[in-house]
């Protein structure tokens, strides 16, 4: 018997850009953007202008009074886990629940729910809070409503590593399952903080684009000369993680394995970006996988649109794919930065090259900046052969670099 | 509508119980609803009457008729009944 390995066996999403993989996989390949302008309510004064949004029915998921007692962050992780275990036709009825977890990723948790009970308290002046206040706005609470709904009473962790933390949650899964702790492990990520308190925090960072003026569709342009930053969305993705000889017993679909995980902290600076700690990351990712650069037909850019954080990733791209041209794209220009939750919607791109040889494009990129030279997939996307490995990348604020490899079945 | 009626109607939303299966009589234990959730639902049905349950009487609370006999003695106290 070889080495444990870890099958992708199920998949799900809740996106800008629709609400199942198909309907996302869809719009990425028609590169359709789902950025828009925010409406006025959730702007408030902050000078938020566009952002991208899920058009979301807790229905039928959730009944009223469910949906009502959950954040939409968690309302987003159900939805998405849901999808998953669906997918992978996992029996949960049939098997040892004991031996499957979950591992969680999200930034600011139940943002939503912390800011209207801040709004009730500092604005309004009303101290009447309603009790599921702290259960609905805990950071762990997304993660914990997928267990608790599916009765997963395996391993169970939630990573708070900004943009990382649905990445790193797939890469903490895959190690929680090769250690023999778990034969399967429901792991990705959500996030909901479109809210007026946000917004105003982000926008004072000076880092989110304006709205394009002729097209707010395509206000986020990674790579490209005109880039005026990220563009904030909302969302979800899921994943069943399973032991490879578990899913074949049972046999399952695999779409391909999670055979590597880079880990780094730059350890420099609380956001600016270090091309040594995401070369390091990627070089640790391919040495876990056993595979070279030129395996990797295919990365999901973290690239957010930022002037120097797309900068210092094609540099940090090009020096360890020196010599081999890898095709890049970043599709944050169609569903926006998820931030907790991006890693894990950006596997779900990865996976579509992988399966597929469907590349989502960087759209929107007609001018690429000198400085960010790369093997572009610009403006559309572009279908391939299937490719051995994909690769992708998430750097988050406080310098943490998470980057995940996923191979061919 | 009674005040009884009221507060099953929000009970039946807020647990997803269907109309007319609730028994107001029945332990809140009985019926599945468990502490955190049911201060939760307190909270709705103070917000609903406009009236407030002390802590005190939350103690004595163990099914929706007693809570309906905290709201109505409430109500009436603040001359709303």
């Amino acid at each position: 018997m070889g080495a444990r390995r870890v099958a992708i066996t199920g998949i799900g999403v809740v996106s800008p850009l629709g609400n199942n993989l198909q309907n996302f996989h869809r719009a990425l390949a028609e590169g359709r953007s789902g950025i828009g302008r925010l409406p006025e309510d959730v702007t408030r004064g902050s000078g938020v202008q566009v952002g991208a949004t899920v058009q979301w029915s807790p229905a039928p998921l959730l009944k009223d009074g469910e949906a009502a007692n959950l954040d939409r962050v968690s309302q987003f992780a159900l939805g998405s886990a849901a999808q998953a275990l669906a997918a992978s036709r996992l029996d949960l009825a049939a098997a040892d629940r004991s031996r499957v977890g979950v591992s969680w990723g999200t930034g600011m948790g139940g943002a939503i729910s912390v800011d209207s009970s801040y709004q009730q308290v500092y604005g309004k002046g009303e101290w009447r809070v309603r009790p599921l206040t702290v259960v609905m706005a805990m950071n762990n609470a997304a993660g914990s409503n997928v267990a608790v709904r599916h009765g997963l009473r395996g391993p169970f962790a939630n990573y708070s590593t900004a943009c990382s933390s649905s990445a790193m949650a797939l890469g903490e899964a895959m190690r929680t399952i090769l250690a023999g702790r778990a034969d399967a492990m429901v792991a990705g990520g959500a996030e909901a903080l479109l809210t007026p308190g946000t917004l105003a925090a982000w926008q004072a960072l000076r880092t989110l684009a304006p709205a394009d003026a002729a097209d707010p569709a395509s206000s986020c342009k990674p790579f490209d000369k005109r880039r005026a930053g990220l563009v904030l969305g909302e969302g979800a993705a899921a994943f069943v993680l399973e032991e490879e000889s578990h899913a074949r017993k049972r046999g399952a679909t695999i779409h391909g394995f999670l055979t590597g995980y880079g880990n780094t902290c730059d350890a420099a600076h609380m956001s600016r970006p270090d091309r040594d700690g995401q070369v390091r990351a990627m070089r640790e990712a391919l040495e876990e996988a056993g595979l070279a650069p030129a395996d990797v037909g295919y990365i999901n850019a973290h690239g957010t649109a930022t002037a120097v954080g797309d900068v210092v990733e094609a540099e940090a791209i090009n020096a360890v794919f020196d010599g081999s041209p890898v095709r890049v794209s970043s599709t944050k220009a169609l569903h926006g930065h998820l931030l907790g939750g991006a890693g894990a919607l950006e596997f779900a791109v990865a996976m579509l090259a992988l399966e597929e040889g469907l590349l989502a494009p960087t759209a929107f990129l007609e001018q690429p900046d000198p400085a960010c030279q790369l093997n572009h997939v610009a403006r559309k996307a572009e279908r391939i052969e299937p490719p051995r490995a994909v690769m992708s990348n998430s750097f988050a604020f406080g310098g943490s670099n998470v980057v995940l490899v996923a191979q061919r079945a | 509508m009674d005040t009884l009626t009221r507060i099953k109607t929000l009970a039946e939303k807020e647990f997803s119980i269907a109309p007319g299966e609730l028994d107001a009589a029945a332990s809140l234990d009985s019926l599945g609803i468990d502490s955190l959730s049911f201060i939760e639902f307190m909270f709705k049905v103070e917000e609903e009457f406009g009236v407030a349950v002390s802590d005190d009487d939350l103690k004595g609370i163990k099914t929706l008729a007693d809570l309906e006999r905290h709201v109505a003695s409430a109500l009436a106290a603040a001359g709303k009944a």
